[in-house]
């Protein structure tokens, strides 16, 4: 028995010390969210550019699939459709492929896409790698406000504010050059019902 | 004054010279040690710009060492990388970090690109500005207006609205896949994520001493990653790294081929004269004709090749043959002759071995390749030296009763006896058309070999990292370019663009994945011009897609006017100057050799993934365009060496004709006995290297000419002596050859193939040569 005292404290230490590097408001944000594998749904984004009078208003509906990525596919005022997977970014229009963009061709896209992943799943833990997190939660409903660690990034965007309860509801994102887009999320549905037959012929 | 008086006194105050000098070079480390392995290849080049653009390619990759820190995931390769840096980063007087200023990164290229962005597009755009209706501009726009997540902007969405700007920084971002990610330089090749950390060194790369400080602080760093990171991938490429892989290499076979033939010389010298004192003769020989070697040639080209100093250990097994030859003579002589009466009597045998052994090394010079220079000079020097120093000192030193030891001699009479002798007999017959059947068979396998490629001698790790790193990092060829040439910066601009569009249809047929040119930043101003009126024409016009999306978007005619504006103050011409002024050109700037005659700019076009299958292409694609030149390194110096094989196997032909005229100024009807033992070997040779399927190389070739020059020494003490005196000749022989063979066996095992080619052909050579020289006797 003597033989394996060392190697049980230092395994107690490193579980000591993991949650306090992960950050203590967002393991109580983990624990609300509902981390579905499928989840798809309405948005509504207000965009409102500096130097534009008008917002730019659209709608339609997404999906975000666990180990799969993220489809985006905007009705309102005209369609079209993105979808990011792990290797590629893809932009449709009906079926039509526009533009493709492969993490071949371009090193950042595997990052970006694990960035809006996280952004739209609620991930945390894979968010506080690139942004400082301040958080806060009120029962069942938090908030978050997340500034980029990266000094480059940090230039061009201000914030991104985020809620939600159970799912995300809102992302707002705030850029210095006086840009700002706000989506808000609804009729949120869960599990494999979710997504209707043209989102998962897309997929 | 006679001769015994002076000579030896004249012989020791030399001596003494080259000795001072030698310390002063070797203690004061006044002598350079160059370690490029390119030295060997040809100097030459008569084109003044083709030359230019090379060395600029050099100079570009030569002080540059980048190190790629991988792991499974990125914050562990960060860990590592930051040990990594901050261990070379205390030694800022060896190497500096080439990371650009990440922060600074965004601002210098807004700074210098952002007063030009309507006339930077990339050539997709510019077909589609031709082609496409105004409805697709509005639409594009419109999509990228509503996208969700457009990522980080720096500019303004009015100050690109068609995306055209936005889409040329992206092109131009992809023409490397290393990004900035945490302020760091990122990589990643879809498993591992890497840390790319380029760093300049700051001493020159191929100083044995720079090299040797340089890779102990790699070895630390490597070391320091390690710590912070168990699991941490290291790979490291630079020229530096060959170089001092070169360089030790060089230093070990050097130590193994000077001691393993002194060794065997002594135990030669032993065997034969069964006394100390020979020995330490033949030392003092050999010593002083390296000290003098070591002195003039430093004196002649100021700094001395690592590889002549390896060649040069092979010259042991020369530098004692006269020694030896003076020894077994006097062994032969009896004790009543004198020794300066013997020398007077073998003085014209000497000075013809002598002189043949010169002609053999001349064959190096005779060649474009500045090693080879050297390494001539360096033997012929040091042939001279070990020559003159037995027919200076060893009639004084050598009393006639010093080697009274007469063993070997009567044992190679004994051998001599029961050597057959080539005459018009059965057994003679039998054994020429044996020979004949084994050159003929020989010679059907023989084929040239003359790829560049197959004298890179770095140890295998390096090129795997080398390759790794090229592949991960997507690096130009170093090799193969364009020079594109004309008389001012716009022409020469406008045909690489001319250039450039044939590229592009070699892009889609996937011979080539990408080019690096300097107007791929710079358009010419003409393309710039054009540009600009085509933006006009289909967006910014009454009638183009500007007016229309405005409307959309429910703005007014007055902001279309603010707009068109803002958007014409953007159109400036971006000048070749202007790019090579700002920070973000440091990568490229390469790439422009700017003015390098009275009317004459250059430029060079470098290629990212090209295979050895699209050279062809590639070399037709450059075909036609006014200044336009297609530059292979490696064909070309490939070539060189080719030319060289031809012309060196002419020269060794005509060498044997010169040879034999000397001889018969000397030998009459017998000089051929002497030439014929040389002959029949160097075809042996070159049979065996084609049975061995041994491609032949100019090295080859080259060895070949040397082992003439010293086959036809044996030759000559053959001839020397009276037949009854056969054994002095087979003695003197058989110890010179045995010397030789193992110097240039030992060279032979040399992981530097140009010296591996020519040790193993001269210890074949020669070894053959000294069976067959008893052979060609006179029969008594």
């Amino acid at each position: 028995m003597r033989l394996c005292g060392p190697g049980v404290s230092l395994l107690l230490l490193l579980n000591l010390m993991a949650p306090v590097a992960a950050g203590a408001q967002t393991e109580k944000i983990h624990a609300l969210l509902a981390k579905p594998k499928i989840l798809c749904g309405r948005f509504d984004q207000t965009k409102q550019l500096a130097g534009l009078k008008k917002p730019l208003l659209s709608s339609g509906r997404f999906c975000v699939v666990a180990d799969k990525g993220i489809l985006w596919r905007n009705l309102r005022p005209f369609a079209s459709t993105v979808r990011l997977t792990r290797d590629e970014i893809v932009q449709m229009q009906g079926d039509r492929v526009t533009s493709r963009l492969s993490a071949k061709e371009e090193p950042t896209v595997r990052l970006m896409n694990s960035v809006l992943f996280s952004m739209l799943a609620g991930d945390f833990s894979q968010l506080e790698k690139l942004f400082t997190v301040d958080s806060s939660v009120y029962n069942d409903h938090w908030r978050a406000t997340l500034k980029a660690r990266e000094p480059a990034l940090a230039k061009a965007l201000d914030t991104i504010a985020m809620d939600g309860g159970v799912f995300v509801s809102s992302i707002a994102i705030h850029e210095l050059n006086g840009d700002q887009t706000r989506i808000v999320f609804s009729e949120i549905q869960t599990g494999d019902r979710a997504m209707n037959d043209d989102e998962a012929a897309l997929f | 004054l006679s001769p015994a008086k002076f000579l030896p006194w004249f012989w020791a105050f030399v001596v003494a010279c080259v000795a001072g000098h030698g310390a002063y070079l070797w203690w004061g480390q006044r002598l350079a040690i160059d370690t490029d392995i390119l030295a060997l290849l040809p100097a030459e080049q008569r084109d003044d710009g083709l030359r230019r653009a090379f060395a600029r390619m050099v100079e570009a990759t030569q002080q540059r060492v980048i190190v790629l820190i991988g792991a499974d995931d990125w914050p562990a390769a960060v860990r590592a990388a930051d040990a990594y840096r901050d261990v070379v980063a205390g030694h800022a007087d060896l190497m500096r970090s080439a990371s650009p200023d990440a922060e600074k990164a965004a601002s210098d290229w807004i700074d210098t690109f952002f007063r030009h962005r309507l006339v930077l597009m990339t050539a997709e755009d510019e077909t589609n500005l031709r082609h496409q209706s105004r409805q697709f501009w509005v639409d594009l726009a419109l999509t990228q207006l509503y996208a969700p997540f457009t990522g980080p902007k720096w500019t303004a969405w009015q100050d690109d609205p068609f995306g055209l700007f936005a889409n040329w920084t992206q092109a131009r971002a992809r023409e490397t896949p290393v990004r900035v990610r945490q302020g760091r330089l990122f990589a990643s090749d879809g498993g591992r994520e890497y840390v790319v950390l380029p760093f300049v060194l700051q001493v020159p790369v191929f100083s044995v001493a720079g090299e040797q400080a340089v890779l102990a602080v790699f070895e630390r760093a490597r070391e320091a990653a390690r710590d912070a990171s168990s699991q941490a991938q290291i790979i490291e490429a630079g020229v530096v790294l060959h170089a001092d892989a070169a360089s030790r290499r060089a230093k070990l076979e050097i130590s193994i081929i000077g001691i393993g033939s002194m060794i065997g010389i002594a135990v030669l010298t032993w065997a034969a004269f069964r006394s100390v004192k020979p020995i330490v003769l033949i030392t003092v020989t050999i010593f002083i004709g390296f000290l003098g070697a070591f002195s003039v040639s430093a004196l002649l080209f100021n700094e001395l090749h690592i590889i002549t100093l390896v060649f040069g250990a092979s010259l042991i097994g020369v530098a004692e043959d006269y020694g030896i030859y003076f020894l077994c003579q006097r062994v032969g002589a009896g004790d009543r002759l004198s020794s300066w009466r013997l020398l007077y009597g073998i003085l014209p045998a000497l000075a013809l071995t002598l002189g043949t052994s010169i002609i053999g090394y001349l064959g190096l010079v005779f060649t474009p390749f500045p090693g080879l220079h050297q390494m001539a000079v360096f033997s012929i020097i040091g042939l001279i030296f070990a020559w003159l120093t037995v027919v200076c000192w060893f009639p004084s030193m050598v009393r006639p009763d010093m080697v009274a030891n007469q063993d070997a001699l009567r044992c190679c009479d004994r051998w001599l006896r029961r050597w057959p002798i080539l005459s018009h007999d059965r057994w003679s017959y039998l054994l020429m058309a044996s020979f004949g059947i084994f050159a003929l068979a020989g010679c059907l396998f023989l084929k040239p070999e003359d790829d560049v490629r197959n004298l890179q001698n770095s140890p295998q790790h390096l090129l795997d990292d080398q390759r790794t790193i090229s592949a991960l990092l997507d690096l130009p060829a170093p090799g193969q370019f364009y020079l594109v040439r004309g008389d001012s910066a716009e022409t020469a601009l406008q045909r690489e663009e001319t250039l450039k569009q044939r590229l592009d249809r070699l892009i889609d047929e996937r011979r080539l994945s990408g080019y690096h040119a300097i107007s791929n930043w710079v358009p010419s101003a003409r393309l710039q011009t054009a540009r600009r009126q085509l933006i006009d024409q289909a967006l910014l016009h009454e009638d183009g897609a500007l007016p229309t999306l405005v409307q959309r978007l429910g703005e007014d005619q007055g902001w279309i006017g603010a707009m068109r504006a803002r958007l014409r103050e953007s159109s400036a011409v971006l000048t070749v100057d202007d790019f090579l002024k700002a920070n973000v050109s440091e990568p490229w700037r390469y790439l422009w050799l700017g003015r390098v005659a009275d009317n004459q700019y250059a430029a060079i076009v470098a290629l990212r993934g090209v295979s050895r299958d699209s050279l062809p292409a590639l070399e037709r694609a450059g075909a036609g365009i006014p200044g336009v030149r297609w530059v292979d390194r490696v064909g070309e110096i490939s070539a060189v060496l080719a030319a060289y094989r031809r012309y060196m196997t002419w020269v060794l032909v005509l060498s044997y004709v010169a040879i034999f005229g000397i001889l018969y100024w000397r030998y009459r009807q017998n000089s051929w006995r002497i030439l014929a033992p040389t002959a029949m070997a160097t075809i042996a040779t070159v049979a065996f290297l084609g049975i061995a399927g041994h491609g032949i190389q100019l090295f080859h070739v080259l060895a070949l000419m040397l082992l003439l020059g010293i086959g036809v020494d044996y030759g000559i003490f053959f001839r020397e002596t009276s037949s009854e005196g056969d054994g002095v000749a087979w003695l003197s022989a058989g110890l010179s050859a045995l010397s030789t063979v193992l110097s240039f066996g030992l060279l032979g095992f040399s992981r530097t193939p140009p010296l591996q080619a020519f040790g193993l052909t001269m210890a074949i050579g020669i070894g053959a040569v000294t069976l067959l020289v008893p052979c060609f006797r006179k029969r008594a």
